[in-house]
């Protein structure tokens, strides 16, 4: 179905640049787009992107620390308003670490070679959401994406599922770090002084309901109660680990011993808040101890509900809602043969999606990225005069446009939104308001210097004769341009 | 603080104004206005309007109770927060039906968020909403003031929307140029296209502020307007508390401030119009009777629904109540629901929109079960 390359690469990627060398052999390509190593792209120029602006979990949570000591300092001390001001904007370039990851997160879609990596990325992104938080989540959310999601990419989904699980990110935006066992220690000291400490069950029913097996499965609210007794101990608040630490530190008993902060933030179990005993899930008894939680993502990462739920999610996002059984079967098939082997389904995916005459409706993020990459518009600043298009500062570091835009388009992995992500259906991205937002965008990558011009676009592209017309029809270059990237020949695919 | 960044996300406060009356269409324009305010997350029914003569209330919950509230009656209290409310309350111009729910008991957020919208018993098994359906019986076009379309109101006629952009060096697109995109589609896109060339020709006034308040007052001014919308879908997110949920401070009383504070806006900008309006909340479901471990209500069943406009005659708290003790408790946790809200929803449009509740039963809510509670609520 998907003759013209240029298509093909829509269909399961961002497209080719003009610069990129459209492979003769596309099932190398596709091979490749598996397991090949891939190089990630400049801050403002079209070249690696710099290791300085890599953070590790630990460099974020330690940014974290400070933004909140400068807020804790601005609230608690008496301090000059010029003080104040200046404490803001040193809390603030701690606060860039999340425009740098949506800046990487632009680029490597515009300019990076794993663009079927990039798109299983935005993917798993959604699958697995975190909702922002400008205060403190903000800070780890690109770590889940940029580095435990793109990196279990390749490896088996009962990876990604416990790492995702565990990330402090989820366990703070799911309230598993409010999750402590009615038994637990704490629990029963916190009731000895009045205080109410026990059981949270949201990320436990979400884990079950939105990452693994679905509602289809039937479990019970048991099982999700047991699920929130193994979770409990899991997690740091992200609001105020560092005020925590200390109230632990003095605590009778003192819970967490020596721990220094770093170790207390970076291992998220805290013994005193578990559930002792054994707890029973969907039939399976489990362990106390934090053992016990990857025996119960493995479990869920392995039921038939989560290969079935999956490979239909997985279907829907790239051949498009109207995915038919028979092509779900064959991801799912993929699936069961691996045991989740996320490389295998990927493949599977691949295959399947080559075959289908479904069309996808792209989400707004997506059609805006292969419309900058495909047009071969300027997005990187590489100098002053060149004007670029989302908005580098001139000492090279990123601004808030990357991230106003996608916000604007409704489609940021950093806004506050619901655990379940992004809809998949068409009916959701199309109103009269999401359609006016594609026109100005597709404006702004206009005015950005495109090297394809609209006419080109709809040849590469072989759109259909009546958008052909269309475009032949705008006044001028900008409106010709607007025309094929507003097409329903660019929109779906 | 929310500000206009959180407004365009999922989990933002969102506005949708929809139901401009078209002349020629029907003989004489709908009068009536419906608000429905959405507050997602899951209300704990049982903190905004505490069963105060219920002493298993106290048997249950030891901290989630406000402990000043406002006495309704010999069985109900309000929260002290719902200042405005009460004044309407007081004045028979707002009723509260509690222990009730639409008919989900399975205790998701985004399965119960689509059965409170489509009205239907199995979730995501349509593509309209109640509402959306009860504008085509009335005949009353669609038109939205958000980004997206809610589900609530998707299947009125033509439907539209409105919301203004904010990206930078960018204008609105000219009709000339958006008929030459809407020639390369069709279906959906081709009508929003169509409908987005004639917005740009006649673009209402400009909305500034994004937050609950504003949109509260930027709705009530619209609906004000004799040709204005009648329907208005407001969303105010953050109601999942699982987690230090407050009594008679904290988050979740604070956010019944905000509630009470938007009912005061729609009376305030509805003018006159008030007269003519109900108000209406809906919520996914409420929250365990119980509180959890964090000082906080896990998913349950059973929650309130608030009431308010010139619509109501008489204030009243409409309940078959069904008690708290562990026993009459939905698998022994759950607020009972004995009112299908569904019932509700059909008064306030019988009201509204001067339909027959026999037709609202048949072609908005397409189940005979649901019965007709109009009586108790607009006397």
């Amino acid at each position: 179905m998907y003759e013209n390359k240029n298509n093909w690469a829509r269909k399961v990627g961002f497209g080719f640049r003009p610069d990129d060398e459209v492979p003769s052999n596309i099932d190398v390509w596709n091979s490749n787009q598996l397991d090949g190593k891939f190089q990630l792209f400049g801050l403002n120029k079209v070249g690696l992107w710099p290791e300085e602006h890599n953070f590790s979990i630990e460099q974020r949570l330690n940014r974290l620390h400070k933004h909140h000591r400068y807020i804790e300092k601005t609230n608690k001390e008496k301090i000059s308003l010029k003080e104040k001001k200046l404490l803001n904007q040193v809390s603030k370039r701690e606060s860039d670490v999340h425009l740098y990851d949506v800046q990487k997160l632009w680029n490597s879609a515009i300019y990076g070679n794993d663009t079927f990596k990039q798109r299983l990325l935005h993917f798993w992104a959604n699958h697995f959401t975190v909702g922002g938080n400008v205060n403190f989540r903000n800070y780890v959310i690109g770590d889940l994406i940029h580095n435990v999601i793109y990196e279990n990419l390749d490896g088996p989904f009962d990876d990604l599922l416990y790492l995702a699980t565990t990330h402090p990110g989820m366990l703070d935006y799911l309230d598993n770090t409010a999750n402590s066992g009615e038994n637990s220690k704490e629990a029963i000291n916190f009731r000895k002084i009045g205080r109410t400490a026990g059981l949270n069950d949201n990320l436990a029913r979400e884990l079950m309901e939105l990452h693994t097996v679905s509602p289809a499965k039937n479990y019970t609210e048991t099982d999700i109660r047991n699920a929130a007794k193994v979770l409990a101990g899991w997690g740091q608040s992200l609001t105020d680990f560092v005020q925590r630490y200390n109230e632990l530190k003095i605590q009778k008993g003192n819970p967490i011993g020596n721990m220094s902060l770093k170790e207390f933030t970076l291992s998220p179990y805290i013994k005193n808040k578990a559930e002792p005993g054994k707890k029973v899930i969907m039939g399976k008894p489990f362990p106390a101890g934090p053992k016990a939680l990857r025996k119960l993502t493995d479990m869920l990462a392995q039921d038939d509900f989560t290969a079935q739920n999956l490979s239909k999610k997985l279907a829907i996002h790239f051949i498009g809602e109207n995915a038919n059984k028979s092509e779900i079967k064959i991801i799912y098939d993929a699936w069961k043969a691996s045991k989740g082997d996320l490389v295998k389904v990927h493949e599977a995916t691949l295959k399947v999606t080559r075959a289908t005459r479904v069309k996808k409706f792209l989400w707004p993020s997506t059609w805006m990225l292969q419309g900058i990459r495909v047009s071969g518009a300027n997005f990187m600043k590489e100098n002053k005069s060149a004007g670029g298009f989302g908005g580098i500062r001139d000492d090279g570091t990123p601004n808030y446009e990357p991230l106003g835009i996608l916000e604007e388009i409704g489609h940021s992995f950093w806004a506050s939104r619901q655990p379940d992500g992004y809809s998949e259906k068409k009916l959701d991205w199309v109103s009269t308001e999401h359609l006016d937002r594609r026109v100005r965008i597709a404006s702004r990558i206009f005015n950005a210097g495109p090297s394809r011009s609209g006419e080109e676009i709809a040849n590469l592209l072989d759109f259909s004769d009546r958008t052909k017309v269309a475009i032949s029809k705008g006044r001028n270059s900008e409106e010709k341009f607007i025309i094929a990237l507003c097409s329903s020949d660019f929109m779906e695919i | 603080m929310i500000n206009r960044r959180h407004f365009l996300s999922a989990a933002a406060p969102a506005l949708a104004l929809s139901g401009y009356p078209v002349h020629g269409f029907t003989k004489e324009p709908v009068k009536g206005r419906i608000v429905v305010i959405m507050l997602q997350g899951g209300m704990d029914g049982l903190l905004a309007v505490p069963p105060i003569g219920d002493d298993d209330l106290f048997k249950q919950r030891k901290a989630l109770v406000a402990s000043n509230p406002l006495k309704l009656n010999p069985l109900f209290g309000i929260h002290p927060n719902f200042k405005n409310f009460s004044k309407m309350l007081k004045s028979n111009e707002a009723s509260i039906v509690h222990a009730t729910s639409f008919p989900y008991t399975a205790r998701s957020h985004f399965e119960g968020q689509n059965v409170s919208q489509t009205g239907s018993k199995i979730p995501f098994s349509t593509d309209t909403g109640w509402l959306g359906r009860a504008m085509d019986v009335a005949k009353i076009t669609g038109k939205a003031l958000s980004l997206d379309a809610p589900l609530l109101i998707r299947g009125a006629p033509a439907f539209d929307n409105f919301y203004p952009a904010n990206i930078g060096k960018t204008q609105a697109p000219q009709s000339e140029l958006l008929n030459l995109i809407k020639n390369t589609h069709d279906g959906e896109v081709m009508v929003a296209i169509d409908k987005l060339s004639q917005v740009s020709m006649n673009s209402p006034s400009r909305l500034r502020a994004r937050d609950s308040l504003s949109l509260a007052t930027k709705a009530g001014e619209s609906m004000r307007e004799i040709n204005g919308p009648r329907v208005a879908v407001l969303t105010i997110p953050e109601f999942d508390d699982h987690s230090s949920i407050g009594s008679t401070t904290g988050h979740h009383p604070k956010l019944f401030t905000l509630l009470d504070n938007v009912f005061y806006q729609l009376r305030s900008a509805l003018k006159e119009q008030w007269d003519n309006t109900i108000v209406l909340t809906t919520t996914e479901f409420g929250r365990t009777v119980q509180e959890n471990g964090s000082a906080g209500t896990d998913h349950g069943f059973g929650s309130v629904g608030l009431l308010a406009g010139g619509l109501i005659n008489k204030s009243s708290v409409v309940s078959n109540w069904p008690g708290l003790s562990s026993k009459d408790l939905y698998e022994k946790r759950d607020l009972f629901a004995t009112i299908d809200y569904r019932s509700v929803c059909a008064a306030c449009i019988e009201a509204a929109f001067k339909l027959d509740h026999d037709l609202i039963v048949d072609k908005v809510f397409k189940d005979k079960k649901i019965t007709r509670i109009y009586e108790h609520i607009f006397r």
